[in-house]
């Protein structure tokens, strides 16, 4: 234990990043912005565990791989022993599939973001939290370990959780957002808002409302309504002459905000986005986001909060108002900044401080 | 309508919907399966077991859902329950044998995100901890309804073969031998391997049935005893079937080499491995304390455990009512007895049972179920009757129809009907239906028929029957006997009898020639028969041909309404064609009837004295004609024409119109001496079958 903290301050403090690199949403994406930031307060090492919820294979996340390579840090995986004074574990949800995490984690701090929502709405566990935390438990030793939730939605279900669950008590929550950097170049608004609709997201199930929801979101009258992911609707033989369904991944992100001036994202109601990187993507491409009020509690005043049955009038209201649709874009433009790599660096600065000072006591 | 979907495409799942669907009925329960998943390789088994319950999409009307064996759910699965739309007062409730929390959760959000809202998801691991398969599909639950044991006269025992139980040397002996106890009723479960290698040996006769042939609930509920061999427990369905016994109070006989029932902890019997050990300890063991094992077996806390009321609970099922049954119940009425007779060559069948349905006590209510082609004659005889859909070509299964009969018998009968059947070979649909309905059943069955496999299927089936009535012939050389006991009852020969006074000929022959507007001396009439037998248009023209010249004869062609009729037997001077169900009033009034040698035709020729030249067909399918004819022959009773032997047809016709031919059958035909018709008797028997017996 000692040898494995006894690094000099002087290269700064070691930080361990410990994760299932295969994760293609998200959870990489999230992860491969603040190695970035991470790389410049310490000595990065990135642990990659090859969980059974993907399998034997050794694929890396694109948007992993290409900061790993620019940063030049190793990937190393499956490492029986992982070491160092702050430990952070993402998404421990990639442990429900396997009954141990398989190695050890010696830290003077481990935290877990959490990714995931613990609670789906209603109060159903969203994956076997207690399981996935015990195995993290079990596995480490370290004088702290804390859960970082994502967002404030994602912050309720991880302390609804602990309130309910009494066993795992010895995990304390961070005080402050673990967020998504969302470093995106923001895009100016159009001057000419134009009933152009538009919703991207994965093709789960979860990721979508019901279809009277869909048809009251993207109606006809509408000039356009294009829905990027629509793999699962194209499988179920859904007819909408007025919609253009286009598979995931079917164009590039940036196409497709060129066809929309407003993301209509609302999902099935017995799930939440735990963060919302689709609307952070779209406040920075400069389009108006209508979503409903949890799914965008994250972004406060930068959405328009409303329910499948309110899109029209809003949409309405802001097409026949160019200034209010420049306001309301500026104003999620706005709320981006609050999730800017400058914001993550000031957090983890002090995260890595109190680590500091936890060694020097 | 409660709908009940699997989670996943497969065999294994639409058997489990399959069996989870026949236990809700059972229960009273409006119960469908929805017709759009219906596998395109269903095989035949399975597709009668599905019909009852298969609603095309758009007239579902579902007010809950149940969906089995969520612990692995296909996503095509969850786009069809997402696109079902069900509102929020319809409960859904999932079933799944969870690997662990995760696993559930997993499935459970699935689900929600499909349906928009929480389903009610049960873990059958928590309540069945040792299932009888590990990973079944199927609830595997029953209804705890101990019923008196034996259920009949005598235990009825099932067998269910191991799958390397027929290579010992001397199996199908030992087994023939149980059959043939007086003790117990028997039945084997088989592959269809076995069952052919069964039905290819002498041992043809032994009751057999495949696994997928029958429900598992229908053959829970007419089993006392059920005796598994083999390794493991073979199948989903023997586990339902073992389940759904012990808790109606049946006993299950574990002969399993791997003891795979006792293993589990189920409340079972250890029988002996080597089936020629079980008869003795059946005998000496079980069969004495049938009652007592079967109570305790019912009472255990593993069949506590599998109790389906749990399930119908969970979903939010409104309690059953009383009476349970495979599809709505008809309409309470009093009893009646639904005769459904055989199209076969054509119409024979259907005159022969209205002859026994006008012969049924008073009180007694008959109705009919038949093919298009008999419907107007038995509704002529003042009978209710539901049209059956005719064999077709174009069907996409040769049992399609058959499939359709199954339906329309299960919507028609009600609880306490008796069905009559009157025909050689026992359609699945009646098999299916006497066994899963319980009903009093007789067998109208005439002998005579050529050998081959379907009588041999036809007699494997006999044991469905309470009684057979087999009408007999007239002459003893024709009465085959095709099996002795207790549940056969030869009458005399059923045949319609007609009036014959003089004066009523005399006025006939006069309105014939009014109608056909041609006095004649003499009156020939022939009707030959042929509907899908056989043509006789050869024959038919060569008689017509025959007569032309003769100016005196009034040749009428006699058909039944509907039949084809070559067209180029209106082209002859003195041949009508009359199209009629009153054959036999023509008959009467003739002076000679060429006539094929149906049961029928002969025996109402020889009851009413009637000159005939009988010319046999000699369809493979078909009774035997020739023999009947020759008897009549050789007695000097009739003449016999083989089919092909036209130009001695023309010798016999002038014997018969110009010697003395016709007069010496007519001589013999007064002093024959036959044997009293059977109709009465048989309408006896049939009224006392059943519950007022």
């Amino acid at each position: 234990m000692a040898a494995a903290f006894d690094a000099t301050g002087a290269r700064g403090p070691r930080l361990a990043y410990v994760i299932d690199p295969r994760f293609a949403g998200g959870t990489s994406a999230a992860v491969a912005a603040e190695l970035r930031v991470a790389a410049g307060m310490g000595r990065v090492t990135v642990h990659a565990r090859r969980s059974a919820m993907f399998g034997a294979d050794h694929q890396v996340a694109p948007a992993l791989r290409e900061v790993l390579d620019e940063l030049g840090l190793p990937l190393v995986w499956d490492a029986p022993e992982i070491a160092a004074e702050l430990v952070i574990l993402h998404n421990p949800a990639f442990l429900k599939f396997q009954p141990e995490f398989g190695g050890r984690i010696l830290a003077r701090h481990l935290v877990v973001v959490a990714h995931e929502n613990f609670l789906r709405p209603g109060g159903v566990e969203g994956f076997d939290v207690g399981a996935c935390l015990a195995r993290i438990d079990r596995a480490s030793l370290a004088l702290r370990k804390s859960i970082a939730p994502v967002s404030a939605h994602n912050r309720a279900t991880v302390e609804t959780w602990l309130a309910a669950n009494p066993a795992a008590l010895r995990w304390d929550v961070l005080d402050s957002d673990w967020f998504n950097i969302c470093d995106m170049a923001p895009v100016p608004p159009t001057d000419a808002p134009r009933d152009r609709r538009g919703r991207h997201s994965r093709p789960g199930f979860e990721k979508f409302p019901a279809l009277a929801d869909l048809d009251r979101c993207f109606p006809p009258h509408a000039e356009a309504n294009v829905i990027l992911g629509a793999d699962m609707l194209i499988a179920a033989q859904v007819v909408r002459p007025h919609w253009t369904m286009l598979p995931f991944r079917s164009v590039e992100v940036e196409a497709y905000f060129g066809m929309i001036d407003f993301l209509v994202y609302f999902t099935a109601p017995t799930w939440r986005e735990s963060f919302g990187r689709v609307i952070a993507e779209a406040l920075a491409a400069g389009k108006v986001v209508l979503t409903d009020p949890d799914t965008g509690a994250a972004f406060g005043p930068g959405v328009l909060a409303c329910t499948p049955a309110e899109v029209d009038a809003a949409i309405a209201r802001l097409v026949a108002d160019p200034a209010a649709y420049r306001a309301q874009a500026a104003r999620g433009q706005a709320v981006l900044a609050g999730f800017s790599t400058g914001e993550f660096a000031t957090r983890l600065a002090a995260l890595i401080a109190g680590v500091a000072r936890g060694r020097a006591a | 309508m409660i709908l009940v979907e699997a989670a996943s495409r497969s065999q294994r799942a639409y058997d489990a919907q399959l069996i989870f669907a026949a236990q809700l009925a059972a229960r009273g329960h409006h119960v469908a399966i929805d017709a759009a998943g219906l596998p395109a390789d269903l095989d035949r088994g399975r597709t009668y077991e599905a019909a009852p319950f298969l609603v095309d999409p758009e007239d579902l009307a579902v007010t809950a859902l149940i969906l089995l064996g969520a612990d692995e759910i296909e996503d095509r699965v969850l786009a069809a329950l997402r696109d079902r739309a069900l509102g929020p007062e319809v409960p859904v409730l999932a079933t799944g044998r969870f690997a662990d929390h995760q696993a559930y959760l997993g499935a459970r959000g699935k689900i929600a995100y499909a349906l928009g809202r929480e389903p009610r998801v049960i873990d059958l691991g928590e309540s069945q901890p040792r299932p009888l398969i590990a990973r079944a599909i199927t609830p595997l639950v029953a209804a705890r309804a101990p019923r008196p044991r034996p259920l009949g006269r005598v235990p009825m025992l099932t067998v269910a073969l191991g799958g390397s139980a027929l290579d010992a040397p001397g199996a199908l002996a030992r087994l023939a031998q149980m059959a043939g106890r007086a003790t117990f009723g028997f039945q084997l479960i088989a592959n269809a391997g076995q069952k052919d290698l069964i039905k290819a040996s002498r041992y043809h006769d032994l009751p057999v049935v495949t696994f997928t042939e029958l429900s598992p609930v229908t053959l829970a509920a007419g089993t006392d005893v059920f005796a598994v061999y083999g390794q493991g427990v073979p199948g989903e369905r023997m586990a339902a079937l073992a389940t759904c016994l012990m808790a109606a109070g049946g006993v299950v006989i574990d002969c399993t080499e791997d003891r795979a029932f006792l293993s589990q902890g189920a409340p079972v019997l250890r029988g002996p491995e080597d089936p020629a050990a079980l008869e003795p300890y059946l005998t000496d063991a079980v069969f004495v304390n049938l009652a007592q094992i079967g109570a305790q077996m019912a009472a255990s806390p593993w069949v506590a455990a599998a109790d389906i009321a749990r399930l119908e609970t969970a979903a939010g099922l409104a309690p059953p009512p009383a009476a349970p049954m495979l599809a709505p119940a008809a309409p309470t009425r009093p009893r009646r007895t639904l005769f459904l007779p055989t199209n076969g060559v054509g119409l024979g069948h259907a005159q022969r049972c209205t002859v026994i349905a006008d012969a049924l006590p008073e009180g007694e209510t008959a109705a009919f179920a038949a093919f298009p082609s008999c419907v107007p004659m038995i509704q002529r005889r003042g009978y209710d009757c539901l049209p059956l859909v005719q064999k077709s070509e174009a069907h996409p299964e040769p049992y399609a129809n058959d499939v359709l009969t199954y339906l329309r018998l299960g919507r028609t009968l009600a609880p306490g009907d008796r069905l009559v059947f009157d025909g050689g070979y026992v359609f699945d649909s009646i098999f299916r239906t006497v066994l899963e309905r319980d009903l009093p059943a007789v067998w109208i069955r005439r002998g005579l028929w050529p050998q081959g496999s379907s009588s041999d299927i036809a007699l494997d089936r006999e044991r469905i029957f309470a009684r057979v009535i087999v009408p007999t012939e007239a002459f003893p050389e024709l009465n085959d006997a095709y099996g002795v006991g207790p549940r056969i009852h030869p009458v005399g020969p059923v045949l319609r009898m007609g009036q014959r006074a003089d004066a009523d000929r005399a006025g006939l022959r006069e309105r014939l020639a009014d109608r056909f507007a041609r006095p004649f001396d003499r009156l020939v009439i022939s009707m030959l028969g042929g509907g899908v037998a056989s043509d006789r248009t050869a024959q038919l023209q060569a008689i017509a041909g025959m007569l032309a010249p003769r100016p005196d004869v009034l040749h009428l062609v006699v058909v039944w309404p509907g039949a084809n009729v070559p067209s180029g037997l209106y082209a002859w001077p003195n041949t009508r064609v009359v199209q009629t169900f009153e054959a036999l009033s023509l008959c009467l009034a003739a002076d000679l009837v060429i006539s094929a040698a149906g049961y029928n035709s002969v025996h109402e020729i020889l009851y009413h004295r009637i000159p005939a030249v009988l010319i046999p067909q000699s369809a493979p399918y078909l009774d035997d004609q020739t023999r009947r004819a020759q008897a009549l022959a050789e007695r000097g009773l009739a003449e016999m024409i083989e089919e092909a032997d036209l130009m001695r047809l023309d010798r016999v016709l002038a014997d018969c119109l110009d010697g003395g031919a016709a007069e010496r059958f007519r001589t013999a035909l007064a002093a024959v001496d036959l044997p009293a018709p059977g109709a009465g008797q048989a309408a006896r028997l049939i009224a006392e079958t059943g519950g007022d017996a």
